[in-house]
C-alpha cells in the first residue's frame, strides 16, 4: 500500500487498518478511508462499468459528484466509492461488467458498436419484429443500468426513517461559507440546521490541508447551538421544504429561510478519452493527496482554463507528484509567463514543468488507463505528446445551483467565463461563498460572504440585535472590496480533439459530443428536447459535470450562444438517493373495531375494507349464511360511518342534504337514505335515525365515512346553519344481530321490551344490553330479523362476549364481510361504489321512490333530478340470475348481438339458499324488465342469465319485519 | 326518546348505563392488548383496565428522566361543547364555577374564561381545548367525567343559542410522551412543530400525526397528550413503539406518569 | 407539492394535513336553466393566478375555511374562516 508521506492535514489514522473485500479480495485500508481512496491506493485504477459502452472507469472528481466510482455495498447498488467510508468487512462489488470487471464481454459496444448505438438507438435497430421486442428489452436491460437490485429484501432490513426538522434557517453547504452563515445566524439565536455532504463539516478548506481550521469553525458552529449534519445530502426544494438524506434518515428540514452555500463544482473537459482511468479533476486528485494521503498517480499532465488547476497541481507537486506539462488555455499569459510568471505558476515552473500557454488536452490515451496525453494550440497546431500515467483536468468552475434554482432563483450567463451563475434570488432564500461568486473564491472573500448572508437571514428571521445594521454594512463593504482584479480565466471550447476518438460529454449515460451532433441534427435542437433524447444530465450527476458541457455543445451545434441554448430546468433529486430512503417508514393507518382481538382469536380471515382491517369470513362463509337464514348470526359493522346531527336546524339541514325527508321523522325511528351530489348522482347511502327533537344519528357506508363528514360540514360551513356535527365513527362499536332468533338472544340481555310489536321495523331504541348502554337500530341489510346495536367502543369486547355467549345455546355464530354480501345480494340490496359508480343516479338504480320532489327546499341534487326523472336513462340496475352454475367476475360484460358491450356485472355470488348464482348488473334500458334475457361475456366465455327485478329472497320482506 | 332539546346521549357514555352489580362491564382502551404483550400490570380505576406499571416502577421513571415514556391515556374523559363562539366564554364561566364548589382546588372560581385558538387551559380540573371559536374539547380525570358533563349541560341548556354537549371518551385514544426524547420522536411521525419556540407550555395543536388526524397539548416542559382516533390505537401504539425504541424510550405505566413532579399536568393527567 | 397553509383555527400546517375543495362557485339560489345547472357542475375557472378556493382541515380542527392562492407559484396570501375575510378583500361571490 503506497501513501504519501503524513501531513497535518490528513483525515486517515494510520495505526488502524480495516479489511473488506472488493470483488472478492481483499483490500486493506486505513480508518478514514473512503472506498475509492482505499482502492486507488491499493493500486486499482478501474472500478466500474460505464452505462452504454462498459468503458472502464476509475476515480475522477473525489467528491460524489460524478458516476465513475459507483459501486454495490453489500448488495445495495448506486453507491459512490469516493465518499463512502470504509467499514471492517464491507462486501463491494463493481456494478454493469459481466463476466467480470476486468473482462466484459460488453465492451464490444464500444469497440464495434459505435454506429449502431447513437442516441435512441433501440427505439430504432430493434423496432422489427415487434414480436420479439420482449426477447431485445431482456437483452437491453441486461446490456445498461447502473446496477441490480436484489430481488427479494427481508422487511426493513434497511431500516429508514423520516426525520421531521423545523428550523428558522436551514444552511446547505459546510465549507468556510456555510459554516460563518450559521455561526453567524445562530448568534444572534436564530435555530439553525446545517447540512453537509462530508464526512465532516469543511468542505474545500479540508481538500486544502486546512482541517484544523474547518475544525475550530465547526465548533464555533456547535457552541453557538447550530444542529450540523454531516454525510446528509440535500435533495430539493419543494415549495420550502428540504429534504436531506443521511444514511438511514430522510430529515424533512421546514426552515423558515434556507441560505445555500454550496460552492462550486469543477468542470471537466470535452476531450477524446476523457473518461479513462487515469483522468481526473484537479481539485479530485488534490482532494486525494491532501485528505487521505493518496498519490494518485506519478507523473501527471495539467490542462486547466484558471489559475485554480495550477494551485492543485501546484499541491500535487509539493506531495511529490511529478507535473510534467501544463496545458494552460489562456492566450494572455503566453507573452509575459517566462519573464513574469504568475504567482500561481511559480511552483510548478521551479518544479521542471514545461507549461504551454494557449493550449488545451485533445486526447488521453492508453488502453486500461491514461499512459500518455496529447497538447495542442487553441484552434490547431502542432501536437505536443507526454507520456503520463495522470491527467488532471480544470474546466473551469461552475456553481452549485439547483438547489436555489429548484427554489425559483434565475440563473445569469456571464460571457466572462462562460458560465451561469445565481442571479435574482427569491424571498427567503440567501446563496453565500462561491456560489455567490464572492470574490473568485478567495478564503477571506468566502468567510465575508457567509457572516453577511448569516446576519441578513437573520435579521430577515427577526433576530437582529442593536448592532446587526452596522455589521451587514461593514461586511458588505468587506466584500466589496476583496473583489480585486479578477484573474484571468479562459472559456474553453465545446470539444477538442474530436478526431482522436470518443469525446464524452455525459459520463452517467455515456454520451459523446458526436450524439449532441447528432441529435441535433435530427431536430432536437432545443435543449430540453436533446435533454430527453440523449438523456444527457439525466444519470446520477444530475448534470453536476455535463449542463454546462452540454450547453456549450449545443450552442456550436445550433450557432447560438450559450445564454440562448439556456439551462434545463433544474429539478430534484440533486443527488441520487436511494428509493428506501424516500419510502421512509411504513405508516399504514389501519383502523381495526374494538372487537378486532376476538376476530383475531376466531381466526377470522381478515381483509382491508377501506382503511379498516375487517373479517371475511371465520372458515366457512356457506355455513354463516345458512346460520342467518336458519337461528342467526353476529357480524361487527363497527366501520359504518356514524355522525351526529344536532340543533334546531338538524332536521332542516338533512332535508337539504337528502333527497328524502327527515325533519318530519318521528323520534325513535330509522329511515334508509341516499346522498347524491347536486349533479344528482348517487355518493352514499346509509340510515337516519332521530334520537330527540334535535338530534339526529346518521350512518353512513364503512369507506364513505369521511366523505360524508366533509360533506356535511362543508354545507354547513357554506349556508352557515346552525346545526352542530360531530363524527362518532370511532367513538361507537356496532354489530348485527341478524336471523329469526335474533330476538330471542337480545332479549336474554336487555330489559327493553323486544316482542314484535314494542319494537317495530325502522325502531329505534336506547337501552342497556349486558350492561352497556347502547343505541339500537331495527334494520336488516341481510334480510332477516335484524338488530344493529351501537354502544361505547371501550365496552366492545364485552358486548361481543356476551351476544356470543347468549347466542350460542340457539346456534348463533360470527358471520364476516363475505357471507355479508351473498345475503345482501339475495336482498338486492345495492353497495355505493360497488354496484354504483359516479354517474348512478336513483332513477338508473332503481331507486326513484327516494326523491321527493314534493318537498319545498332546494335539496341538494333535487335540479338535476328534475332533469332526470323526465329523462329515459340508458342503463338501469337490475337483479339476474344465470342459467349455469358459474358466477361471472363481477366487472364482466354485458352483451347485445352476442357481441356488442351493453353494460356489466357489479356483483354476483353462489346462493345456497337459492340454488342458483345471482347478481346485479348495469344493463341497456330495454332489457330492464323481469325476464329480460342477457349476455354475459366473462374471459371469453359467454354465458345466459335472465333480469329479475324483485328481491330474490322474500321479496316482500316478512322476514325482516317478523 | 321524546326529550326535546339535545339531551344526554348515554349510548357514548363509558359506563352509560349505570352501575349494575356484577354486570357492570370494564371499560377497555384500545392499546390494551399491545400493552400487555409489553409486560403491563392493570388494575381497575373508576370502571377502566388501566396499564400501571410494568413490573418496573424505578426503570419506567427512569427512561421519562433520561429519554421518554409513552403511556396509554385513553382512559381520560373527554367532552365536546359545540355552541355559538360568542356563548363559548359565559358556558365555560358557568361550568367552571359549578364545579369549583366541588372542587377543593377551587380551579376556577370567578376568572372569566379567556379561552386562545392554539392554546389549552387548565381550569376545574381538566383541559379545556379550543378547536375552532365554537368548538371546545374538554379533558379530564376519568374520575370526573361524569359530573363535569352534567356541569357542562346544565351551563350549555341556559345559552341563548343553540348549544350541544356529547361525551367523546371512546372517539379519541391517547397516550403521553414524556421526557428530554419526546420531541424528537413525535419528529419521527408527524409534521407539528413542536420546538419550545412554537409550540408554548399548553400549546395546543391539532394536526396530522402518523398519517392521520390528531391532535397534541404540551402540557408540561417536556410532556406532551396526543390524541387519535380510537380505531388507530394498536397501529399508533406500532408507530410510537418503532419510533421511541430506537431513541431510547420505553413504555410506562400510569403511576410512573403520576409520580412525574411537578405543573399543572398532575391533576388533568393523573387518573386519581 | 408541499406548501405550507395556516389553518384559521389551529395554525401554519403542512398543506397534506388539509383535504381541497376546489375554487369557490356559488349554487344557484334559484333554479337554473339545464346550462346553468350544467356550468355549475362541471365547469371551473382554473385560472393561472390567483384564486379564492375551499380548504379543509382535515386532520386537525375539521373546519372548512377559505385560502387565496396563486396557483402558478402556490403563494397562499391569506386564509380566513367563511366570513372573517380580511378587509379589502373582495366578497366571495365577486371572484366569479
Amino acid at each position: 500500500m503506497s501513501r504519501l508521506p503524513p501531513t497535518p492535514g490528513e483525515r486517515i489514522d494510520r495505526s488502524r487498518t480495516i479489511s473488506f473485500t472488493f470483488d472478492g479480495a481483499t483490500v486493506t485500508a486505513l480508518e478514514g478511508d473512503t472506498i475509492g481512496s482505499a482502492l486507488h491506493a491499493s493500486g486499482r485504477r478501474t472500478l466500474s462499468r460505464s452505462f452504454k459502452y462498459h468503458r472502464r472507469r476509475g476515480l475522477f472528481c473525489c467528491a460524489g459528484q460524478c458516476p465513475n466510482c459507483l459501486v454495490a455495498v453489500d448488495g445495495a447498488p448506486g453507491v459512490r466509492a469516493c465518499v463512502e467510508p470504509v467499514r471492517e468487512g464491507m462486501a463491494v462489488e463493481h456494478l454493469n461488467a459481466w463476466p467480470s470487471l476486468g473482462f466484459d464481454v460488453m465492451r464490444a459496444t464500444d469497440l464495434f458498436g459505435g454506429p449502431f448505438t447513437p442516441p435512441g438507438f433501440y427505439y430504432k435497430t430493434f423496432i422489427r419484429p415487434r414480436r420479439l421486442w420482449p426477447l431485445y428489452e431482456k437483452v437491453l436491460r441486461h446490456a445498461a443500468g447502473l446496477g441490480v437490485l436484489p430481488s427479494s429484501q427481508d422487511e426493513r432490513q434497511w431500516r429508514t426513517e423520516y426525520r421531521r426538522r423545523h428550523a428558522d434557517l436551514l444552511v446547505v453547504g459546510g465549507g468556510a461559507a456555510g459554516l460563518h452563515a450559521a455561526i453567524a445566524a445562530a448568534g444572534l439565536g436564530a435555530d439553525v440546521v446545517l447540512v453537509d455532504e462530508g464526512p465532516e463539516p469543511g468542505g474545500r478548506l479540508l481538500a486544502e490541508g486546512a482541517l484544523e481550521q474547518a475544525r475550530s469553525l465547526a465548533a464555533q458552529a456547535r457552541a453557538a447551538g447550530v444542529e450540523i449534519l454531516s454525510r446528509a445530502s440535500a435533495l430539493g426544494h419543494y415549495d420550502g421544504m428540504v429534504p436531506v438524506w443521511q444514511q438511514d434518515t430522510l430529515h424533512q428540514v421546514r426552515a423558515r429561510r434556507q441560505l445555500f452555500a454550496t460552492g462550486t463544482i469543477e468542470q471537466p473537459l470535452v476531450f477524446a478519452g476523457n473518461d479513462l482511468p487515469g483522468v481526473m479533476l484537479a481539485d479530485g486528485a488534490r482532494r486525494l493527496a491532501a485528505v487521505y494521503a493518496v498519490a494518485p498517480g506519478k507523473r501527471a499532465v495539467l490542462a486547466t482554463t484558471s489559475d485554480r488547476g495550477l494551485a492543485a497541481a501546484a499541491s500535487l507537486a509539493a506531495a511529490g507528484v511529478q507535473i510534467v506539462a501544463v496545458a494552460d488555455l489562456r492566450e494572455r499569459l503566453s507573452h509575459d509567463l517566462r519573464e513574469q510568471p504568475s504567482a500561481a505558476a511559480e511552483p510548478l515552473l521551479s518544479a521542471g514543468a514545461e507549461i504551454l500557454s494557449g493550449h488545451t488536452i485533445v486526447a488521453a490515451s492508453g488502453r486500461r488507463a491514461v499512459s500518455g496525453a496529447v497538447l495542442a494550440p487553441l484552434g490547431g497546431g502542432p501536437e505536443r505528446r507526454f507520456a503520463c500515467d495522470l491527467v488532471l483536468v480544470s474546466g473551469g468552475q461552475a456553481p452549485a445551483s439547483s438547489l436555489p434554482l429548484q427554489s425559483g432563483a434565475r440563473a445569469e450567463y456571464s460571457e466572462r467565463d462562460g458560465n451561469f451563475s445565481l442571479g435574482t434570488l427569491p424571498d427567503g432564500v440567501h446563496a453565500a461563498g462561491e456560489l455567490s461568486g464572492a470574490g473568485d473564491g478567495s478564503g477571506e472573500a468566502i468567510a465575508l460572504s457567509g457572516t453577511l448572508e448569516g446576519l441578513r437571514a437573520a435579521q430577515a428571521l427577526g433576530f437582529a440585535d442593536a448592532q446587526t445594521a452596522s455589521l451587514i454594512e461593514e461586511h458588505a463593504r468587506a466584500l466589496e472590496q476583496s473583489r480585486s482584479a479578477e484573474p484571468p480565466v479562459a472559456v474553453p471550447p465545446a470539444v477538442s480533439g474530436a478526431a482522436h476518438g470518443k469525446c464524452f460529454a455525459c459520463l452517467c449515460e455515456d454520451v459523446t459530443s458526436k450524439d449532441i451532433k447528432l441529435s441535433t441534427a435530427e431536430g432536437y435542437d432545443s435543449i430540453e428536447l436533446a435533454k430527453r433524447y440523449t438523456t444527457v444530465t439525466m444519470g446520477p450527476c444530475q448534470g453536476r459535470m455535463c449542463q454546462l458541457a452540454s450547453v456549450r455543445l449545443m450552442a456550436g451545434e445550433t450557432a447560438q450562444s450559450p445564454e440562448s441554448v439556456g439551462l434545463t430546468t433544474a429539478r430534484p433529486p440533486w443527488t441520487a438517493v436511494p428509493m428506501g430512503a424516500l419510502a421512509g417508514r411504513p405508516f399504514e393507518p389501519a383502523k381495526r373495531s374494538p372487537i378486532h382481538s376476538r376476530h383475531r382469536a376466531l381466526g377470522a380471515a381478515v381483509m382491508w375494507a377501506g382503511d379498516w382491517r375487517r373479517p371475511y369470513h371465520y372458515g366457512d362463509p356457506d355455513a354463516e349464511v345458512r346460520s342467518v337464514h336458519e337461528a342467526g348470526g353476529l357480524i361487527d359493522v363497527s366501520s359504518l360511518g356514524k355522525l351526529l346531527v344536532r340543533g334546531p336546524a338538524a332536521g332542516a339541514f338533512l332535508d337539504l342534504m337528502y333527497p328524502n325527508r327527515f325533519s318530519d321523522l318521528a323520534s325513535g325511528r330509522v329511515r334508509y337514505g341516499v346522498l347524491v351530489s347536486d349533479a344528482g348522482r348517487i355518493t352514499d347511502d346509509g340510515t337516519v335515525c332521530r334520537l330527540d327533537e334535535e338530534s339526529f344519528y346518521v350512518t353512513t357506508t364503512s369507506s364513505g365515512a369521511g366523505a360524508v363528514e366533509q360533506w356535511f360540514s362543508w354545507w354547513l360551513a357554506d349556508w352557515r346553519m346552525d346545526a352542530h356535527l360531530t363524527d362518532v365513527t370511532q367513538a361507537l362499536g356496532a354489530v348485527n344481530l341478524a336471523g329469526p332468533r335474533a330476538r330471542e338472544v337480545l332479549a336474554s340481555l336487555t330489559d327493553l321490551d323486544c316482542g314484535p310489536d314494542a319494537f317495530k321495523y325502522l325502531d329505534a331504541r336506547r337501552a342497556a344490553v349486558a350492561g352497556v348502554a347502547c343505541l339500537i337500530l331495527r334494520i336488516g341489510f341481510v334480510g332477516e330479523l335484524g338488530y344493529e346495536i351501537h354502544f361505547p367502543a371501550a365496552h366492545g369486547e364485552h358486548l361481543w362476549d356476551a351476544l356470543i355467549e347468549a347466542g350460542a345455546q340457539v346456534g348463533i355464530r360470527p358471520f364476516g364481510l363475505e357471507p355479508q354480501r351473498v345475503l345482501r345480494l339475495q336482498k338486492m340490496h345495492l353497495i355505493v361504489g360497488q354496484d354504483t359508480d359516479s354517474e348512478s343516479d336513483p332513477y338508473a338504480a332503481a331507486m326513484p321512490w327516494i326523491v321527493k320532489l314534493d318537498k319545498d327546499e332546494s335539496f341538494i341534487g333535487r335540479w338535476a333530478l328534475e332533469h332526470l326523472r323526465e329523462r329515459e336513462p340508458q342503463a338501469r340496475l337490475v337483479g339476474f340470475e344465470m342459467a349455469g352454475a358459474r358466477v361471472p367476475t363481477e366487472g364482466a360484460v354485458v352483451v347485445l348481438d352476442g357481441r356488442t358491450p351493453a353494460g356489466q356485472v357489479t356483483s354476483a355470488r353462489y346462493s345456497h339458499k337459492l340454488g342458483k348464482v345471482i347478481g346485479l348488473a348495469w344493463v341497456p334500458a330495454e332489457c330492464a324488465h323481469d325476464g329480460a334475457a342477457l349476455t354475459v361475456s366473462d374471459a371469453g366465455a359467454t354465458m345466459a342469465a335472465t333480469v329479475v327485478t324483485q328481491p330474490f329472497y322474500d321479496p316482500a320482506g316478512a322476514a325482516l319485519r317478523s | 326518546m321524546s326529550a326535546p332539546g339535545t339531551g344526554h346521549l348515554e349510548f357514548l357514555a363509558v359506563n352509560g348505563a349505570g352501575a349494575d352489580g356484577d354486570r357492570t362491564p370494564l371499560a377497555r382502551s384500545p392499546m390494551e392488548a399491545q400493552a400487555r404483550a409489553a409486560g403491563a400490570r392493570f388494575a381497575v380505576r373508576e370502571g377502566w383496565n388501566v396499564a400501571v406499571d410494568y413490573g418496573e416502577a424505578a426503570a419506567e421513571r427512569e427512561a421519562i428522566a433520561a429519554a421518554a415514556g409513552w403511556s396509554d391515556c385513553s382512559h381520560l374523559g373527554k367532552l365536546e361543547l359545540q355552541c355559538a363562539s360568542e356563548e363559548v366564554a359565559a358556558i365555560l364561566a358557568r361550568t367552571w364555577a359549578g364545579a369549583a364548589g366541588e372542587h377543593d382546588q377551587g380551579a376556577a372560581s370567578e376568572r372569566v374564561p379567556a379561552l386562545t385558538l392554539a392554546f389549552a387551559t387548565r381550569a376545574a380540573g381538566a383541559w379545556w381545548c379550543p378547536l375552532t371559536p365554537g368548538r371546545v374539547l374538554a379533558i379530564c380525570p376519568s374520575a370526573r367525567t361524569a359530573a363535569l358533563r352534567e356541569r357542562l349541560h346544565a351551563a350549555a341548556a341556559q345559552a341563548q343559542r343553540p348549544a350541544s354537549v356529547t361525551e367523546v371518551t371512546t372517539l379519541y385514544a391517547a397516550l403521553t410522551l414524556a421526557g428530554p426524547a419526546a420531541r424528537e420522536i413525535f419528529a419521527r411521525f408527524c409534521a407539528l412543530d413542536l420546538r419550545a419556540s412554537s409550540t408554548p407550555l399548553y400549546g395546543l395543536r391539532p394536526g396530522s400525526v402518523a398519517r392521520t388526524p390528531g391532535l397534541v397539548l404540551r402540557e408540561g416542559e417536556e410532556r406532551f397528550l396526543m390524541l387519535f382516533g380510537w380505531a388507530l390505537g394498536e397501529y399508533m401504539w406500532t408507530v410510537v413503539e418503532d419510533a421511541g425504541r430506537h431513541l431510547g424510550a420505553r413504555a410506562v405505566g400510569a403511576d410512573a406518569l403520576a409520580s412525574l413532579q411537578g405543573g399543572a399536568e398532575e391533576e388533568v393527567g393523573a387518573n386519581a | 407539492m408541499s406548501f405550507v397553509l395556516t389553518c384559521p383555527n389551529c395554525g401554519p400546517r403542512e398543506v397534506t394535513d388539509f383535504g381541497f375543495g376546489g375554487e369557490l362557485s356559488s349554487r344557484p339560489r334559484t333554479r337554473p336553466s339545464l346550462r346553468e345547472l350544467g356550468a355549475y357542475n362541471y365547469f371551473r375557472r382554473n385560472v393561472a393566478g390567483v384564486q379564492r378556493e375551499w380548504w379543509y382541515h382535515r386532520s386537525g380542527c375539521r373546519a372548512w375555511f377559505y385560502a387565496e392562492r396563486d396557483t402558478r407559484t402556490n403563494d397562499v396570501l391569506w386564509t380566513a374562516l367563511p366570513g372573517q375575510e380580511p378587509d379589502g378583500a373582495a366578497p366571495a361571490g365577486a371572484a366569479t
